[in-house]
């Protein structure tokens, strides 16, 4: 079965972007999220195997969403997509659990790199 | 708290406090009833303890813990009985054996076996706590950590410490254990530019553990925690994976540009090496002179730049004038805060000694002169096992029973003169030539032509040895001619002095500073040519008649000396100018012995800063650097040692 994914932006270009990259790879994209809060809703609602996680969104930031997704799930997966200059919110979500990162602007063959790793 | 910080200037201070320790027990075993030599040793072992423990380092904690106890049990006495010193000095040898796995970022060793072994007469405390439990271990070590004054009692916990930990490690049978695994190093090279470099160390580090058993890693986890700067973790790793398989995990992550393995342990020096230049102590007072000169530059700066907008040219040379003192001063600032007093070095050499003339059944005394001098610290660091050679020779070869090895230093000019030598039976050049001759290192005229200075010097070739048998300690042939070399790579110079049944003294002369020094300048077959000034004798200007033939050389008069001439441009392989009516002649010295090198003309003097030579010019010979002149002009640095040696010593035009 594909890998399902969820991708959280409060940018729709970005989602839009991603959710691209994902399809052509032959990944299932389940949910999409615009901020944190509806970000943990759907999580629980679709279970995915994987997030991609934007950090900076309103309502609930990433970080926070992450922090909430691996109190409940200790397994889950998520990836966090951040832009440059952000390495201490980065850091922050590493420690907190994120599996991995994508920096934009990032490149089709990056991202899938990354993904395949962590759900190796 | 991030101690990583501290890590290299714990190194540098327990090393310190090491050398004091085996200076101290060598005192003691010649004392044995000084009661101040025991306090002091117990004060070292206390101050290493009380590092250690902060640091997290166990292994080095425990020991020095259980040597301070073992001495505060003499302190009463003020007595140390003579079958314990050994039992001491072992333990210093562990000790350093633990600061050499943390510098090249090894686990500490066990020091299990060691403290097991104490020797029967140390004092019993009071209550004996039980330590079958190993938790109940930890509370007790715990407890025993956070008191501040140790009694001997301490020495009983740590003495059951040993089968407690042992017990653990049993009981943890699911990692690998160090005989089975395999352990390296591990370097991940991250590419340029990686963003969020430090997250992308700590995904690394993870994805190691997840490979076997994380020892250590540099930048450490906390570091890259708190957002330190990461361009390639070295991460000491125990597992029973291939490196191809871990390479090609790490590979996966992204950022990741190369993955190198170092089992190597002679790489793994290297590395120690490095760290052990990266600390320094400097006095405040300096460091406020340097801050006060910084602050005079940047006026003058400010100056000089109003000056050259005004084109003002009286300010502007008077302004130039005084930025050069400036930046002398400076200069001569720097350079004290780089030097670090012989001594570092020499606090070895009393339990070296010891433990040589033991072994080797002879009765020797150690004198260390004027060991307060200050060295360059790369110059001191390199200087380390040369002297340590030439102290062993000493031993083993110089005195025959009984005797005095003086080891003394001091300034002379540029340079500073380093002597090790001996009262004993000295050396014989007849031997050393018909020594030379059987190894078919030269034929027999040519061996008798050798003055008996450069006979001397024999024993400096590749392959020769005078001991009649080999030693474990030295005469294997090797060594002298590594001392010599490694003499010569730091700009200086080796010289032996002996005459049969009247000692020898080695003399090792040595630039004050590696980076920044005097040369003069000379012009050589049209270019500029720089001679280290710590090379030269003296200028002389010959005239043609001054100047004889003799055979295939060249020849002139210096007092009653006849000294060979060489032509620099010949040496080098560069075309020669034709001689005008006056030669200039640079005097050096090669191998102790006077010659002169024909140059085309003096430009004066320079100082300059040595940037050392790449691949291939460095193999060049003769050539030890190269400068960078005002106007852009690469300038090459000769080493009219290594340029002529070989053509030296087999002449004997020398002599007189």
């Amino acid at each position: 079965m594909a890998l399902r994914i969820m991708v959280v932006d409060d940018a729709l270009f970005m989602r839009n972007m991603l959710k691209d990259i994902f399809v052509r790879a032959g990944y299932d994209v389940v949910a999409e999220a615009e901020n944190g809060e509806a970000a943990l809703e759907l999580y629980q609602e679709t279970k995915p195997d994987l997030v991609t996680m934007d950090i900076v969104m309103p309502k609930k930031s990433g970080i926070e969403a992450l922090q909430e997704i691996m109190a409940s799930d200790p397994h889950a997966c998520v990836v966090m997509v951040s832009a440059l200059g952000q390495d201490s919110l980065v850091l922050e979500s590493v420690e907190s659990g994120a599996k991995d990162f994508i920096v934009k602007p990032f490149k089709e063959d990056n991202v899938l790199a990354i993904i395949k790793r962590i759900t190796a | 708290m991030d101690m990583s910080q501290y890590r290299g200037l714990f190194l540098s201070e327990t090393r310190e406090h090491i050398n004091k320790l085996n200076q101290l027990v060598v005192t003691l075993e010649q004392k044995p009833d000084n009661r101040e030599t025991v306090d002091a040793l117990f004060r070292e072992a206390h101050s290493i303890k009380g590092m250690a423990a902060t640091m997290g380092f166990d292994q080095t904690a425990q020991l020095s813990h259980h040597l301070e106890d073992l001495l505060d049990g003499f302190r009463s006495t003020g007595k140390v009985p003579a079958s314990t010193v050994d039992y001491l000095l072992d333990g210093i040898d562990l000790l350093e054996g633990l600061l050499d796995d943390l510098q090249s970022d090894k686990p500490e060793r066990s020091v299990d076996t060691y403290l097991a072994e104490t020797p029967q007469q140390q004092p019993v405390g009071g209550a004996e706590i039980q330590a079958n439990n190993p938790e109940e271990f930890l509370i007790a070590v715990a407890v025993e950590e956070s008191a501040e004054d140790t009694t001997a009692k301490g020495l009983e916990i740590e003495a059951e410490a040993g089968s407690a930990v042992a017990i653990i490690s049993e009981g943890s049978g699911q990692e690998p254990t160090p005989e089975e695994a395999d352990a390296f190093q591990v370097l991940v090279d991250l590419a340029e530019d990686t963003p969020a470099a430090a997250a992308r160390g700590i995904l690394i580090l993870r994805e190691l553990e997840k490979s076997g058993v994380l020892m250590s890693s540099k930048p450490e986890i906390a570091a890259l925690r708190s957002g330190a700067p990461c361009r390639q973790i070295r991460a000491w790793l125990r597992t029973s994976l291939t490196k191809l398989h871990i390479e090609e995990s790490l590979l996966r992550i992204s950022g990741v540009d190369k993955v190198h393995f170092v089992d190597d342990r002679r790489k793994g020096e290297s590395v120690s090496r490095e760290e052990k230049t990266r600390t320094i102590r400097v006095r405040t007072d300096l460091l406020d002179q340097l801050v006060n000169l910084t602050g005079e530059l940047i006026t003058n700066r400010y100056m000089l730049r109003s000056a050259s907008s005004g084109l003002d040219w009286q300010q502007l040379s008077q302004t130039l004038a005084q930025t050069s003192l400036l930046i002398d001063d400076l200069h001569h600032h720097v350079l004290q805060a780089r030097l670090m007093p012989l001594e570092n070095i020499t606090g070895r050499l009393p339990r070296i000694v010891r433990d040589l003339s033991r072994k080797t059944d002879k009765k020797v005394t150690l004198q260390l002169n004027g060991t307060s001098v200050g060295i360059d610290r790369a110059i001191l660091e390199e200087l380390t096992d040369p002297l340590v050679h030439l102290v062993r020779n000493a031993v083993d070869h110089g005195i025959d029973k009984e005797g005095v090895v003086t080891v003394s230093a001091r300034r002379e000019k540029e340079l500073i003169l380093i002597e090790v030598a001996d009262d004993g039976k000295g050396m014989n050049p007849d031997l050393l030539r018909r020594n030379a001759v059987e190894r078919g290192l030269m034929t027999s005229p040519q061996a008798n032509a050798l003055s008996d200075r450069d006979a001397l010097m024999l024993v400096c070739l590749p392959g020769f040895s005078t001991a009649q048998k080999v030693t474990e300690t030295s005469g294997r042939g090797v060594g002298m001619d590594v001392v010599k070399s490694a003499v010569v790579n730091l700009g200086g110079t080796l010289e032996i002095i002996s005459e049969p049944g009247q000692g020898s003294r080695f003399q090792m002369r040595l630039p004050l500073s590696i980076a920044i020094i005097k040369t003069l300048l000379v012009s050589c077959a049209g270019r500029s040519l720089a001679v280290p000034i710590t090379r030269v004798q003296r200028t002389l200007d010959l005239t043609t008649s001054e100047i004889q033939q003799s055979g295939q050389n060249r020849t002139f008069r210096l007092g009653e000396e006849l000294v060979c001439l060489f032509s620099l441009a010949e040496a080098l392989g560069l075309p020669e100018v034709a001689a005008g009516a006056i030669t200039w002649v640079i005097l050096t010295d090669v191998q102790g012995r006077r010659i002169g090198l024909e140059v085309d003309n003096f430009l004066g003097h320079r100082e300059v800063f040595v940037k050392s030579l790449g691949f291939p010019l460095n193999l060049l010979r003769g050539l030890s650097g190269a400068t960078v002149e005002g106007n852009g002009q690469v300038v090459f640095i000769v080493d009219p040692q290594s340029l002529l040696e070989d053509r030296q010593l087999f002449t004997n035009v020398g002599r007189i």
